[in-house]
């Protein structure tokens, strides 16, 4: 395994609070009257993420969510202006304050990777209205499940910054770590009890344990050269036989971010709206242009991009591989296809 | 207020007329576009505009020429937003926004001999470089266009091709199509072969191709073929995008983006991305 083994005692705010476990409705109710306060909630037996402190009972043993919390930033369904036989009128509102709660260390990654992938060049000013008021209270990771391999990418389970607060399950309560100004004076609005420097030993005992708990894998090493010798591996003729090319495995993709422009005329006919919403290169027409031609016609053209674009081309784009390994596409896929197995197989393991 | 909006979001058109509409062949027209503060932006030979009409979309365009008022955008009818654009009239109120793309690369040209291979409505990216290069005469050395179509009625740009074109200085041009009815005696055929036949020597030349995908794929074995070389061809790609801004991923290509490291690739630059296009 390439990926270094963290210490935890590298900090760069040294305030360390803790906060009960059954002190955390609480909190979030508390955090609720000041921001927008989604977290991850039960919705039959999966998790969402969705408004909490109004009923809605935050679940921080949550595995994983359905959708990413990028639908928090890059809405599936979003409209940019309306227009009218005046002129057109833009449609960046003043954005309420949002705080992401339990956000898992492979999604706050996927979020930094957004971030650079609606900056780089221009910026979009609809997603950056979004991010730039966006907390992220980050909870790291102890139980990893069966469709995890975040370690394999050093994207997880546990996360070195990117977040204003930190939780780590330390037992009988979450030690609490600050990564900034705003981080901070959420601590200090709620009052925390502070936490002994031992606590980090805690934390480093749960992040030992974690480690050992995964079960897939996603070797980085050579992963480039592999990818740029194998566009003609015969497993890809196999993925075009088994793909449906139903876009699931784009959609609930952290780090996906494709969107459709479409116009929508109003009932009057007189006035509209330019939308965008999520899109998918998994989708026939995706890379199809005027007079029909398509680019990647096959599914195996669709499958291998999506797969390419997140493990070799995000880094020249990026500068980090487009995968965090939250196994969201493992999980949702109706023909198991597994991104982890996949490269296995091109290795020839 | 629509002015300031337009600035500050990259995604949101300047609104413009048509002012102007010039039926090319039977299915393109060149529209002449302009704004109410005038030429909506200056491009540079070979980048492109992102043009919509308000409840019906908005497509990527090349940029085919511009005058000191207005932008001309050669298009053909293939879909939706092309077909509303071909029934539109003079007045007709549309969205503009560019200029995108990294355009011709013009540093690399000056100098050279230069061979301008299209087909079809691929002329109109690579007019606004042959009209620049007639303009900025003393800057380059011969001018070659061959250009082809289906049929004498879907020759594009018939005044440059017969008339402006061939009083070039040190401009030779000629033009072919696939079958010719009973007023064409001209030559006949395909335009990759009709190159070849031609035998246009590859020293000192940088060749300028664009076409239908079909096209281009043979024009580029032609030119291989003539002794070529990957670094003395240029084209440019056509891939369907929705914002124009490299966010959209529609014209994602390997690690580039049409839309910003595009439209314009050296076959060299072509040959270290994945082979799809």
């Amino acid at each position: 395994m390439s990926v270094p083994v963290m210490k935890v005692t590298e900090m760069k705010w040294p305030a360390l609070s803790l906060l009960d476990k059954d002190g955390i409705a609480e909190f979030a109710e508390n955090l609720a009257e000041r921001y927008l306060v989604f977290g991850p909630v039960a919705k039959g037996s999966e998790y969402v993420f969705a408004p909490v402190g109004k009923g809605e009972v935050l679940e921080l043993n949550y595995h994983t969510t359905i959708l990413p919390p990028k639908k928090l930033l890059h809405q599936p369904f979003e409209v940019l202006f309306s227009f009218h036989e005046d002129g057109i009128q833009e449609n960046i509102v003043e954005q309420p304050k949002q705080i992401i709660f339990g956000i898992h260390p492979c999604d706050v990654h996927a979020i930094q990777i957004l971030d650079k992938a609606y900056s780089v060049e221009y910026e979009d000013p609809y997603y950056m209205n979004k991010r730039k008021n966006t907390l992220i209270i980050a909870l790291n990771c102890s139980e990893p499940a069966e469709t995890c391999f975040c370690q394999s990418l050093g994207t997880g389970p546990f996360l070195k910054d990117g977040y204003d607060l930190l939780l780590t399950d330390i037992g009988e309560a979450y030690l609490v770590e600050v990564g900034s100004e705003a981080g901070m004076e959420l601590v200090e609005a709620v009052n925390l009890r502070p936490a002994a420097r031992v606590a980090l030993v805690e934390k480093q005992k749960v992040y030992e344990n974690a480690r050992r708990k995964f079960r897939k894998r996603l070797l980085t090493q050579g992963l480039h050269e592999l990818l740029e010798s194998n566009f003609r591996h015969p497993i890809w003729e196999k993925l075009k036989e088994e793909c449906l090319a139903c876009g699931s495995c784009t959609m609930v993709c952290p780090t996906c971010f494709c969107y459709n422009v479409v116009d929508k005329l109003d009932l009057s006919l007189k006035s509209g709206k330019r939308t965008r919403e999520w899109d998918s290169c998994m989708l026939l027409e995706y890379a199809q242009v005027a007079l029909g031609h398509n680019f990647r016609k096959d599914r195996d053209a669709r499958v291998k991009q999506r797969i390419y674009h997140k493990l070799l081309y995000y880094e020249p784009q990026f500068g980090t591989l487009g995968c965090v390994g939250c196994g969201r596409c493992i999980k949702t896929c109706v023909k198991k296809i597994d991104i982890t197995d996949v490269v296995s197989r091109i290795r020839g393991e | 207020m629509v002015e300031a909006v337009a600035r500050a979001n990259p995604l949101v058109p300047e609104l413009g007329k048509i002012i102007k509409i010039v039926d090319e062949t039977p299915d393109v027209k060149t529209f002449h576009i302009t704004t109410e503060k005038g030429k909506p932006f200056t491009p540079l030979p070979g980048q492109l505009a992102m043009l919509s009409i308000l409840d019906v979309g908005e497509a990527m365009f090349s940029i085919t020429s511009q005058g000191p008022e207005h932008l001309e955008l050669a298009i053909k009818k293939v879909g939706m937003l092309t077909e509303a654009l071909h029934e539109a009239e003079v007045g007709q109120t549309v969205g503009i926004r560019g200029p995108y793309g990294n355009g011709f690369p013009l540093e690399m040209l000056v100098g050279k001999d230069l061979l301008f291979i299209g087909g079809g409505i691929g002329l109109a990216p690579v007019r606004s470089l042959i009209n620049y290069c007639a303009e900025h005469r003393e800057q380059f050395g011969h001018m070659w266009i061959i250009y082809g179509a289906r049929s004498p009625a879907d020759l594009c740009f018939k005044e440059d091709l017969f008339q402006n074109w061939p009083r070039v200085p040190n401009c030779r041009v000629d033009v072919t199509v696939d079958k010719g009815d009973e007023n064409w005696t001209g030559p006949e055929g395909f335009v990759p072969a009709f190159v070849e036949k031609l035998n246009p020597s590859p020293k000192g030349k940088i060749a300028v191709t664009c076409g239908p995908p079909i096209m281009i794929k043979f024009v580029l074995q032609s030119l291989e073929k003539l002794g070529f070389q990957d670094d003395q061809i240029i084209t440019t790609l056509e891939m369907r995008m929705k914002c124009g801004i490299g966010k959209c991923g529609r014209c994602n290509l390997g690690s580039r983006y049409v839309c910003l490291d595009g439209p314009v690739f050296t076959l060299a630059q072509l040959k270290q991305l994945p082979n799809e296009y």
